[in-house]
């Protein structure tokens, strides 16, 4: 009897289970994956309740958060590529995903993207995802390099902050660091523990580029545009003595004990920086963002963080769709808040500045959106490894005095001939 | 006096010395702690104190607490994973290295062959195949495949460990209990086991540190936060250009090694005795 | 000897005397072991050791192709390559080395009757208690040059070098992860020697020490010999270990400042995970074996002549 009743059972729950499945057939959930490297709690939070009010809102769709370490992003990437295993929704960087577009890893969004989203955001930055006419990220948000100042050491020294209307150009900025530095004090504490990235994002000030397209192929090129921002750092630091040598092998964020003690009256460092001032400087620290340094422009490289969909993937259209939610520009101000990173949607800048008590630097920040521009370097395949193996070896030595412009430019275009394979 | 007075200066000798091994291991694991104790602000100041001045728990409260307790949901898989591990790596090692250390012949000369061997691999050579069959297995992303990977990482040098202890141990007994006629298993249970117990407890100690602490397998093989180990946790506090949570992290840090402490603490009169003096003797 | 195995002996002259162990009884005890380790430790490294003669790269669709020595070739003109496994073997060798001497001197000590030994014992444990990114940052911590402690405890104590950035030094980048590695390195060698220590027999000593031999004399002339398999199995394990590290000076310096640190492993990583270069970082992978084979073979033979 028991027996009976066990089989009985059984089979029902068989049925049930079948009839389950079909039924799950039928309403097609679709499910997505998205892999996001955003590591500050807030943005953390922030991210996660999109994604729960989007599931929330679109029971056809359901969205999953594959968290990546934002350590090893492009490590974790690939392996998920290589191994079949990659998400749907994938947040990157600009200059991160040409070697993965080159690879075929990305579906081309050009025809999926909408319109809406399209306009929404500056042509510049579209181009720094876009590889020969194939769009494979929408840029999401981005950085600038600011001068950060100690209010009251400028004050006693009596140095006005900048305007919007009115930056500094690199010759005032040398000058006043020069001013600033006195025998207790250095004018400017500066990270180049990874000096690439700010070199040549602030190089766009005089229109360096560095890669050049000649005859259909990228070259390497080290002309006076290109070499100016990095030879006036080498110089602010071997021959005004302005910048403080001890702290030009830090990161950006670890030369803030300096800054906050006062052994130095200025920083650059990224705009999100901005938080940290906030959140651990001194209580009452009177400290200021400035705007954009000028050289013949306020130019700087867009490197946006991008959100793009695999190739991989079987749900591309479903994809577009969360993607086009994810960064609108409720969502997109949102998540900027957290990061404090620059939003590429303007209206999103706007709103993020609204809801934030620190307009102050906000402002600042959102208004450097219009100074964007594509760097060349952002979108070849070959740059990361150049970056990695050639240029921040060689940037290191030259801005430590042990190489000299000429041996910088020697390995530079040495390396890129060889890497460019 | 000159006899008892040289022994007296070796020892004050010996002692400057302790201290100074005392210093070198424990000034790095006080610092942290110090660290841990310290608000956001003070932890950037320019002239740090090793006493924290405005002390406070809350670094410890948000290790603990934020993104719905994540730390000790991690925490509890990395223990899931490091149990499993050690009991499973000692019980298909333990039979494994009796019949290395009981029988001469080309099985246990490819086996300790093999245990050398393996352990001059480095793993690059592994990852990228291993990854690769793992998904094939549909074992990626799994609990399952880690602990698969971790058994057999830590293998061979178990293995080394438990064939030493084994070899220690006369074969005499085993024959007065074969010629009463119990099987090879009851042997290994009855006889072996209970006599390797110290040595038994210290490799699956071994074991389960090995996999309580590997970071790299655990990087490439989990995605899903649900499943994230701890020193992948760890990981997560240190983000982009260097900007560290310096405050959770030494916290989290710290909490992440009690569980190993306390084993040591439990087992400690094992530990120095029982670890590696077989191999030592063998 | 007993003489009850007399009535069963051995069926097999080569099984060792009086075990009885039969080649069935021996394969089922093994095949628990075996099994998963020629699933997954021995297929993927013989895949892995071939992927080394192909160009096997990143892309979807990029087909594989068998290339011979080509990848091995290429390794020879790469000055990144020579260099980092310069590195490999500075680095290696010093932390085994050092890492010795301070084991073997902490060893020493835990064996003298000696107040807050336990301290010692325990602290010297700790580093295998903690994850390799747990040191690593940690060691950050302390090496910071501003609010780090090291270089507090050098100004208060006006010695020479609270300025300097340890971790981005040219010159002190290589030398201070190498302490790091000490430090973390100090368990399992104190350990081993530790046990290799207590397994002298105190008799010898004594003896010795009634013959009128001063300390030094019994330590060169009793423990040195007595120790020296232990020596050798742990150097020599320790080289290995070191010369395939990678999480520690991952988390330290990632390889920098300007490749000063860049460990053969780090390197191979990258040509992997980053360029997706697997068949070249594969071939990177077996070279390293070799590197360490050669180094291991004429270690082995200068401890084996010294013996005999």
């Amino acid at each position: 009897m028991r027996k009976v009743i066990v089989l009985g059972t059984l089979a029902l729950l068989c049925t049930v289970l079948v009839a389950g499945a079909q039924a799950g057939k039928q309403a097609t959930v679709v499910k997505l994956k998205f892999a996001t490297y955003v590591w500050q709690p807030t943005t953390v939070a922030a991210n996660k309740s999109i994604v729960e009010s989007w599931n929330k809102a679109h029971p056809g769709i359901q969205v999953e958060i594959v968290p990546v370490d934002v350590n090893s992003v492009h490590d974790k990437l690939l392996t998920s590529f290589v191994g079949g295993t990659a998400a749907d929704v994938i947040h990157d960087e600009a200059a991160d995903i040409a070697g993965f577009t080159q690879q075929g890893y990305l579906a081309n969004l050009t025809p999926l993207i909408p319109k809406t989203l399209k306009q929404s955001i500056p042509k510049d930055l579209w181009a720094t995802t876009n590889f020969g006419g194939k769009i494979t990220g929408v840029p999401s948000l981005l950085q600038t390099y600011n001068i950060f100042a100690n209010m009251e050491i400028l004050k006693s020294a009596g140095i006005k902050a900048p305007t919007l209307a009115k930056p500094w150009t690199w010759a005032q900025f040398r000058a006043n660091a020069k001013k600033l530095t006195t025998s207790n004090r250095y004018g400017v504490c500066w990270g180049l523990r990874s000096p690439v990235a700010v070199v040549q994002t602030m190089s766009l000030n005089y229109g360096g580029q560095f890669f050049y397209l000649k005859n259909g192929k990228w070259t390497f090129e080290f002309g006076a545009k290109d070499q100016n921002v990095i030879k006036q750092m080498h110089d602010m630091i071997h021959v005004d003595k302005s910048v403080d040598p001890a702290a030009t092998g830090l990161s950006g964020s670890a030369v803030l004990p300096a800054f906050f003690g006062g052994k130095c009256a200025m920083t650059v460092a990224g705009n999100f920086t901005a938080q940290s001032m906030i959140l651990q400087g001194p209580r009452g620290f009177n400290w200021a963002m400035f705007p954009l340094l000028k050289g013949q422009t306020q130019q700087q490289v867009a490197n946006p963080q991008t959100y793009s969909i695999s190739e991989q993937s079987k749900n591309k259209q479903s994809a577009m769709f969360f993607l086009a939610y994810l960064v609108n520009k409720q969502n997109l101000a949102k998540l900027a808040l957290g990061d404090w990173l620059i939003p590429a949607n303007p209206e999103a800048g706007k709103l993020a500045r609204k809801s934030t008590k620190r307009a102050g630097s906000w402002k600042i920040a959102t208004e450097s959106v219009v100074h964007f521009r594509k760097g060349n370097w952002v979108s070849l395949a070959a740059y990361p490894r150049w970056k990695a193996e050639v240029a921040q070896p060689a940037f290191v030595q030259y801005l430590r005095g042990s190489s000299s412009l000429q041996e910088l430019e020697k390995s530079l275009d040495d390396g890129w001939n060889r890497v460019r394979g | 006096m000159i006899v008892t007075a040289r022994p007296k200066r070796t020892k004050s000798f010996q002692y400057v010395v302790l201290f100074g091994y005392l210093v070198f291991l424990g000034f790095p694991l006080l610092w942290m702690l110090s660290m841990s104790f310290k608000g956001p602000r003070e932890l950037v100041e320019l002239y740090p104190s090793f006493i924290p001045e405005d002390f406070t728990f809350e670094n410890y409260r948000t290790a603990l607490t934020e993104d719905d307790h994540q730390l000790v949901r991690n925490g509890i898989n990395s223990l899931k994973v490091a149990v499993v591990t050690a009991l499973l790596t000692t019980m298909i090692g333990l039979p494994a290295a009796y019949v290395l250390a009981r029988r001469r012949g080309v099985i246990t000369r490819l086996g300790l062959g093999w245990i050398l061997i393996s352990q001059m691999f480095p793993l690059i050579l592994i990852i990228i195949p291993l990854f690769l069959l793992l998904r094939d297995l549909k074992l990626t992303n799994s609990h399952i495949g880690l602990v698969l990977v971790y058994v057999v990482w830590a293998l061979p040098f178990i293995l080394f460990m438990l064939y030493t202890y084994v070899r220690a141990i006369p074969p005499d007994l085993e024959e007065a209990a074969t010629v009463d006629g119990a099987t090879r298993f009851q042997i290994l249970i009855g006889i072996i086991a209970p006599l390797l117990l110290p040595g038994i407890v210290v490799t699956t100690l071994f074991a389960f540190i090995t996999a309580w602490n590997e970071f790299f397998f655990a990087l490439v093989i989990l995605e899903s936060p649900d499943l994230t180990t701890l020193p992948l946790r760890l990981a997560q506090y240190v983000g982009i250009e260097g900007v560290v949570r310096f405050g959770p992290l030494a916290a989290a840090a710290l909490l992440a090694t009690v569980p190993s402490l306390l084993l040591f603490v439990f087992i400690q009169r094992w530990l120095t005795g029982g670890l590696l003096s077989g191999a030592v003797k063998g | 000897m007993s003489t009850v195995p007399e009535v069963r002996l051995p069926r097999r002259g080569r099984s060792r005397a009086g075990s009885g162990l039969s080649g069935r009884e021996a394969m089922l005890l093994l095949i628990p072991a075996l099994l998963p380790v020629v699933i997954l430790s021995v297929l993927p490294l013989v895949r892995g050791i071939y992927l080394g003669f192909t160009d096997s790269r990143a892309g979807l669709g990029v087909p594989t192709n068998f290339i011979g020595l080509d990848n091995f070739r290429a390794l020879l003109e790469d000055d990144l390559f020579v260099n980092s496994f310069k590195i490999g073997l500075i680095w290696s060798v010093s932390v085994t080395a050092i890492g010795f001497v301070f084991a073997l001197g902490l060893a020493l000590l835990l064996t003298q009757n000696l107040r807050g030994r336990w301290l010692a014992r325990s602290l010297a444990l700790v580093p295998w208690a903690m994850p390799a990114v747990v040191v690593g940052i940690m060691w950050k911590l302390v090496f910071q040059p501003q609010a780090g402690i090291l270089n507090e405890t050098l100004r208060r104590g006006q010695l020479p070098g609270e300025t300097t950035d340890w971790l981005s030094s040219f010159s002190w980048a290589l030398p201070a992860v190498i302490l790091v590695g000490v430090w973390a390195g100090m368990p399992q060698t104190t350990v081993a020697l530790l046990a290799g220590l207590q397994s002298i027999q105190d008799e010898l000593h004594e003896a010795a020490a009634v013959d009128g031999a001063s300390t030094w004399q019994r330590f060169r002339t009793i423990t040195l010999p007595q120790l020296r398999p232990v020596i050798i199995a742990i150097t020599t394990l320790d080289f290995i270990w070191n010369f395939n590290s990678f999480g520690l000076v991952y988390v330290l310096t990632e390889g920098g400042p300007a490749g000063k640190t860049q460990l053969p492993m780090l390197f191979a990583y990258s040509q992997a995970f980053e360029y997706g270069e697997f068949g070249y970082a594969s071939a990177l992978g077996s070279a390293m074996v070799v590197v360490i084979a050669v180094v291991l073979v004429f270690y082995l033979w200068g401890r084996l002549k010294e013996t005999t």
